[in-house]
């Protein structure tokens, strides 16, 4: 007996030629546990959620909820029968009823026997109330994604799959609703899987973050270590933070491990893959990582500054033609212009190191 | 990749049937005839030709001034009645165009309608030489142009409804005239659904059978009817259905190809409907006038003609079984329009849920059902079942299996079904296109079979439509003439051939009773019709 909730082993998605996800190992050990899948639009995170949902047929593989197998090379069992409840992206609320009505086809469900929830707390939480007696064709497209959610919710399911859930939600209320189901679903205990293409969302909500790039599930970890220590230059690239810059290790035995950049000096930090002293490598250089000192001797000319709200986003440039991000907050008190020769605090410290 | 499935086999049944007739023309083609196909090629054929050709013209030019400028008017003005004529402009559809004609011979023979109007208002005098003679190829062009105009009316007004007010808006502020707007904006734009709409006409007319057989011009239509009739030559009657056909099928052509472009001109975000100009005075006069002489001429003038003549010659109620007439109609709408509707519920589910691309292009095959005029239809029904008759008497020394097709209500009812069945089928799938593929998916993952998401969930969302396809097929089936003529079981009449049958016969005062409870029937249908398309709007 697997003590795993959720499972898919060595599983194959394929919605065409170019959308299909190959040889995915994934599993949710816990019930109650919140698990993101991120990557660029038209990669094949909905045909994952389509299939685990079994609108899909599975390629290949298995997939396992709690003891029980949903889906292999043999097994299909109807949507129906699975007791998992899929939120649409776009809008499939049922046109010819109430939203009410819409809610309350989730309630009926018959063989739901996941954790129940009160109605009117999650007509609360997703901000519903005032639409509850107009038709799909009134409510904008965020409401629809609320009450399809809604509707998802009421059904009692076993497995929660999340398409894009807060995509059309207007950006004010979405952090907020956002708050607020994660602190709901974390409550009630019940699984989710939410697909997304924001990082911010595939971060903040989930216990765990899966990355899908070229075809894989390149990485599956605790976001924190997705965002500090992607596993593949794909991956970096991807969640876009930084750039890399090619550096030579100095020395990889200590407590501490130096790098050096030709025009950086040295780098000291810790380095999230070994290497040998010597070898020549690629950092990966986030602008958090760098900070601005006016009386440092290092420094790189200006070449743009993007005000970000909350702060300066400068871009240096190396000599040999490196643009490196350098975030500065932007109460910051002076600015520096294009071309100006920026300060940066040398040595330079990094905590994790990621070099490929 | 197909699965031969269920769904596949009933929908290559459903394309088969429909396409029978088709088929059966264009095999006749190649087959011997009597000769008297090569006498007819002689003589009355290219008159044949001629002859539907310049009605075709005329009814084109008609119904495209009547029904645009109708449309335009409702669309765009506020005027007395305006909204009044909206609908009430559409009611000539109740008139089918052999009655028309009935009431135009009525009006304008010797010793007519016309005549005692005359006579009561100016004394006795010899009117006969002045009151102009419409018979012919005159009338049948008015007959059916005041009968088929409604197509143009109604596509262009929908058109025109769809119209955003931006386009026009933009129009006046780029400095163009009202007269400019009209010709540069407005009508260019309502262009696909104008063209639509005459094509409909035309098939409409090509496929008359009534009216021209009715003031006796030799059209296609009725020398296949001749043939088949007079000379009992199935096969000229079919050789004669492939010409008429290559023209029909081109239009239909047309009319495909400009509804698609149609659906481009289709509203989108930021549509803003039209703001009717409120007209006053002396500027209400033209619209008002010309709305009330089509609402006039099309619908008021042929049915006081047949109360006229239902009052004025009172004894032929007795000779009418009107009751039976009332049942028979009642019997063929309602098995017609519940069959055609299930099958068509039932062909739209499968396509669906079955997602093959085969089973795409066969449905599209068996909508071309609607464009085969009725009489090629009958005719080609009697050829291919007394066909298959013979071929199982011979092989199997079955008793003769004709008269289960040929003369009965079933084989009616399937002749209704090769012709309606595009009808009902694309208005089920209009608005079954509209529920999201998502929404049925919703529905399974909510813990709902397929047939209790049919049940629930598409069944409800489509009964109005399904409501609206049930009340053109029966529209449809209670003017259909020639199809009941041709196939009916013996004795058995619908209004619309008992009045055809009398005024073959030179009993047009007798013809007014059934004309009229066939006007009665087809309104109501009608004013329920327009009520639902009008509700769906909103």
């Amino acid at each position: 007996m697997s003590e795993i909730f959720f499972e898919i082993q060595k599983g194959f998605f394929t919605a065409s030629e170019k959308n299909k996800v190959n040889n995915v190992n994934l599993n949710i050990k816990n019930q109650g546990e919140i698990v993101s899948l991120l990557g660029p639009s038209g990669i094949g995170k909905t045909t994952i959620l389509r299939t685990i949902a079994g609108l899909q047929k599975l390629s290949k593989g298995k997939i396992k909820l709690r003891d029980k197998t949903l889906a292999s090379d043999e097994i299909h069992i109807e949507p129906e029968k699975r007791n998992i409840a899929l939120s649409f992206q776009d809008n499939s609320l049922f046109p010819n009823y109430k939203v009410i009505d819409n809610i309350n086809f989730g309630k009926k469900r018959s063989n739901g026997h996941g954790p129940s929830i009160n109605e009117k707390e999650i007509i609360k939480i997703l901000r519903i109330e005032p639409i509850l007696e107009k038709f799909p064709h009134q409510i904008s497209a965020g409401e629809a994604q609320r009450v399809s959610l809604a509707r998802s919710l009421m059904s009692k399911p076993d497995l929660l799959l999340l398409d894009e859930p807060f995509s059309n939600i207007d950006q004010s209320l979405k952090e907020e609703i956002q708050v607020s189901v994660k602190k709901l679903l974390k409550r009630i205990n019940l699984t989710t899987i939410i697909v997304t293409h924001d990082s911010y969302e595939a971060f903040s909500m989930a216990d765990k973050c899966g990355i899908i790039l070229n075809q894989q599930l390149k990485q599956y970890d605790i976001p924190y270590n997705v965002h500090h220590e992607p596993n593949s230059i794909d991956v970096a690239n991807f969640l876009n933070k930084g750039i890399f810059i090619d550096v030579q290790v100095v020395d990889s035995e200590c407590a501490v491990h130096r790098l050096k950049h030709d025009e950086l000096g040295e780098i000291r930090g810790k380095l999230s893959n070994n290497f040998p002293s010597g070898s020549k490598v690629k950092l990966l250089l986030q602008p958090e990582d760098l900070i601005h000192d006016d009386q440092s001797k290092l420094k790189l000319e200006v070449v743009d500054r993007k005000f970000k709200g909350t702060n300066f986003i400068y871009t240096l440039r190396t000599k040999k033609g490196e643009h490196l991000p350098v975030f500065v907050h932007s109460h910051h008190i002076h600015q520096h212009e294009k071309s100006e020769q920026f300060g940066i605090k040398s040595p330079i410290y990094i905590d994790h190191l990621v070099c490929f | 990749m197909t699965k031969y499935n269920v769904w596949f086999f009933s929908s290559l049944l459903i394309a088969t049937i429909v396409s029978l007739p088709i088929i059966t023309v264009f095999f006749s083609f190649f087959n011997e005839t009597s000769g008297y196909f090569g006498i007819l090629k002689d003589t009355f054929l290219f008159d044949y030709i001629f002859n539907s050709i310049i009605i075709l013209f005329f009814v084109i030019i008609i119904t495209f001034f009547i029904g645009v400028l109708s449309a335009y008017f409702v669309s765009f003005y506020d005027f007395p009645f305006s909204n009044f004529f909206n609908w009430a402009l559409i009611l000539a559809f109740a008139i089918p165009g052999y009655i028309y004609a009935f009431s135009i011979i009525a009006f304008f023979e010797n010793y007519g309608t016309a005549f005692s109007i005359l006579t009561y208002l100016f004394g006795e005098n010899n009117y006969n030489l002045i009151i102009p003679k419409l018979d012919g190829i005159k009338g049948a062009i008015l007959a059916i142009s005041f009968s088929l105009f409604p197509y143009v009316y109604v596509l262009t007004r929908a058109s025109f409804y769809y119209q955003s007010s931006n386009y026009i808006e933009v129009g006046k502020n780029l400095g163009l005239s009202s007269k400019e707007t009209f010709f540069k904006i407005i009508l260019p734009s309502a262009r696909p659904a104008i063209i639509a709409g005459l094509a409909l006409v035309s098939m409409e007319c090509l496929s008359d059978f009534g009216t021209v057989s009715f003031f006796s011009v030799n059209t296609l239509t009725t020398g296949i009817y001749n043939s088949w009739l007079s000379f009992d030559d199935l096969n000229t009657a079919n050789q004669i259905s492939f010409i008429l056909l290559f023209f029909i099928l081109l239009l239909f052509s047309i009319e495909i190809y400009s509804r698609k472009e149609a659906r481009y001109h289709q509203p989108g975000r930021g549509y803003k409907p039209i703001t009717k100009i409120k007209l006053s005075g002396k500027k209400t006069i033209v619209p008002l006038a010309i709305c009330l002489l089509i609402f006039f001429v099309s619908f008021i003038f042929p049915v006081s003609q047949m109360i006229y003549w239902t009052l004025k010659f009172p004894k032929y109620f007795n000779d009418l079984n009107i009751l039976d007439i009332n049942l028979n109609t009642l019997l063929l709408v309602l098995l017609a329009s519940l069959f055609i509707v299930i099958i068509s519920l039932f062909i739209n589910y499968g396509s669906r849920i079955s997602k093959s691309k085969i089973l795409n292009y066969l449905t599209n095959f068996s909508i071309s059902g609607y464009a085969i005029p009725g009489v090629i239809l009958a005719v080609a029904f009697i050829t291919f079942f007394s066909n298959l008759s013979d071929f199982l008497t011979e092989i199997f020394n079955f008793k003769s299996s004709k008269s289960i097709f040929i003369g009965s209500i079933f084989g009616l009812i399937l002749a209704y079904f090769i012709r309606f069945f595009s009808l009902s089928f694309n208005g089920i799938k209009s608005s079954y296109e509209k529920i999201n593929n998502s929404i049925d998916e919703s529905a399974y993952l909510l813990g709902y079979s397929k047939t209790k998401t049919f049940l629930k969930i598409h069944v409800p969302y489509l009964k109005t439509n399904v409501i609206l396809v049930m009340l053109l097929i029966s529209l449809e089936v209670i003017k259909e003439l020639p199809i009941t003529l041709i196939l009916r079981p013996f004795n058995f009449e619908t209004f619309a051939t008992q009045a055809y049958i009398y005024a073959s016969q030179d009993l047009l005062e007798a013809a007014a009773l059934p004309s009229l409870f066939l006007i009665f029937w087809s309104s109501i249908l009608i004013l329920l019709s327009s009520k639902y398309i009008l509700s769906n709007k909103n």
